[in-house]
């Protein structure tokens, strides 16, 4: 069981997110373009949905928003929600192409992190958290999406070999 | 590629449902919880440290490309405000001493006779909602959850989060802070008695006459050099605006000093109108606002430049008297009732290099 679960992508999820949630801890929080956060974690949570799919994406985002929660002292739960949206809406965005060219998953991994983002003051309304809404989210939601679609050649990859995806294999239909 | 069905369906509620269900239990507090931050964090830190070396040159790049003009104007501005403060500086520490005195005489708290513990801020909260930062303190130094940070300044925010070595803070912008709060509104000071006394270093008893009021805030400073037939010197200084009062230094003299004239100073403390209310964070990009204010006719008139100082109370971490900010803007009729009152913290929150916790335990915890 032990192997099964060390060889399992959960494994290589967790490792790949803790190294990005150093350097969303460090790097990522003081530089900051436009006073803006960009949010590694949540364009990895996305671009395993583009490449992966929905489901997979879903559950990425959901242990990535684990840990964030964990590393950031934010409510446990809550940041798994919005990075489970991000990875499953970058990847019902995927369905429309099986084997997306890298431009393509840009915009998917775009469109599924600027709704991750959106689903952030969302979520915290919805446990009580007031003053969540503010003009900022013009600028924060945009600039958190192109910085996805910038950084989504190099996440892409980076989960599918967490996720254990090989290349798509086409098979001829069976007579 | 991901083919939608009813399994898949089932697997994508089960999280959502996972989440929620963390999520409940944690905003109910769980110990376990607690304990699983402290491991992780304790997993993460060695990690953080390897990134923060890593990527040190990178961050140092990008600071000196979007913050060097920026920097240079504040440190122009800033030696222009140590030049001017110089000599506001003496005068203040006599203050403080002063009050010191007093409170120490009538048994009273002064944030200056509690003990701190100074942090080094070493990171900040990496999302765009919450307002923390991380400093290098913690249940080590004896911090504890909910201790009051403050810097040079004013208030800071409070302690979110505490591990061994390192704590979360919870700056006041963050819209889930909210502290109780003072303010102070003042009176016009009240017109001027004389009673001979002062007499400026330098010039002899009878060469100068002078005549001062002054009110917790607001001095003024006239003297009549030997010679002159009118005042030739007055100097009104609002002390929340760091300008230099300038109420002590000496007068320009004829030369030898030795012509005659008189001396007269007073002085007439106006005791500050206060009222309480509760102080609420709003984000960054807004003013915290002091709410439940009552709107009555004791309360007066408030005018933007009042005082808002920290309540204190039995069960409040947060000692009494600790700086917050200044009004800013009145808004009437809110939601809450009353007056809210917009405050401009002093604390500079986003340039936050060095911190202190006040170790405080309100008297409640003391069995006071």
């Amino acid at each position: 069981m032990i192997v099964a679960l060390l060889r399992s992508s959960i494994v290589r999820i967790v490792v790949v997110g803790m190294m990005l949630l150093a350097l969303q801890n460090t790097i990522f929080a003081d530089m900051r373009p436009a006073g803006v956060a960009l949010q590694v974690m949540l364009g990895f949570a996305a671009a395993a949905g583009a490449a992966g799919g929905s489901e997979r994406g879903a559950t990425a985002g959901f242990i990535l928003g684990l840990l964030f929660d964990l590393g950031t002292g934010g409510p446990l739960g809550s940041s798994s929600i919005t990075m489970g949206l991000a990875g499953y809406v970058a990847g019902y965005m995927a369905l429309i192409n099986i084997e997306p060219q890298w431009w393509l998953a840009a915009i998917f991994v775009a469109i599924g992190s600027g709704v991750g983002e959106l689903g952030v003051p969302v979520v915290r309304s919805f446990i009580g958290d007031a003053n969540v809404y503010s003009d900022r989210l013009y600028t924060i939601v945009p600039l958190v999406a192109f910085a996805a679609a910038v950084a989504s050649p190099l996440l892409v990859p980076v989960s599918r070999w967490c996720l254990r995806l090989g290349k798509t294999e086409w098979k001829a239909p069976v007579e | 590629m991901a083919v939608y069905s009813v399994g898949r369906r089932r697997v994508i509620l089960l999280l959502l449902l996972t989440s929620v269900l963390l999520l409940t239990i944690d905003l109910r507090g769980n110990a376990m919880f607690d304990r699983a931050r402290i491991l992780f964090d304790g997993a993460l830190s060695p990690l953080e440290s390897a990134a923060r070396v890593v990527t040190n040159p990178v961050r140092d790049a990008w600071r000196g490309v979007t913050e060097y003009d920026d920097l240079h104007d504040e440190n122009q501005r800033l030696q222009q405000r140590i030049d001017q403060q110089l000599g506001a500086e003496i005068a203040a520490r006599n203050v403080i001493v002063e009050n010191q005195q007093l409170l120490a005489l009538n048994d009273l708290e002064s944030i200056a006779n509690l003990p701190t513990a100074t942090a080094q801020v070493i990171g900040q909260a990496p999302s765009n909602i919450d307002q923390l930062i991380e400093i290098d303190v913690g249940t080590d130094q004896q911090v504890a959850v909910g201790m009051a940070v403050v810097n040079e300044a004013g208030l800071v925010g409070k302690v979110h989060e505490v591990s061994p070595s390192s704590s979360l803070v919870m700056l006041v912008t963050d819209p889930r802070y909210s502290v109780q709060v003072k303010v102070l509104s003042e009176e016009n000071p009240a017109p001027t008695t004389t009673v001979p006394a002062t007499v400026p270093s330098g010039i002899p008893v009878g060469d100068v006459t002078t005549t001062s009021s002054t009110t917790s805030t607001t001095s003024t400073t006239s003297t009549t050099l030997p010679g002159d037939e009118t005042t030739d010197t007055t100097d009104t200084t609002d002390a929340t605006d760091g300008s230099d009062p300038d109420t002590s230094g000496p007068p320009t003299s004829d030369g030898d000093g030795t012509g005659s004239g008189t001396t007269t100073t007073s002085t007439t403390l106006v005791p500050p109108r206060r009222d309480t209310g509760g102080l609420r964070g709003r984000g960054p990009d807004r003013l915290p606002r002091v709410e439940f204010i009552d709107e009555s006719a004791f309360f007066g008139e408030i005018e933007p430049g009042d005082a808002v100082y920290t309540t204190g109370g039995r069960s409040s971490l947060a000692p009494p008297d600790i700086p917050v900010g200044v009004v800013v803007n009145e808004i009437p009729g809110s939601s809450t009732g009353g007056v809210e009152l917009e405050i401009e913290l002093l604390a500079q929150l986003d340039r936050l290099q060095f911190v202190r916790v006040v170790l405080y335990k309100p008297l409640a915890e003391r069995g006071e």
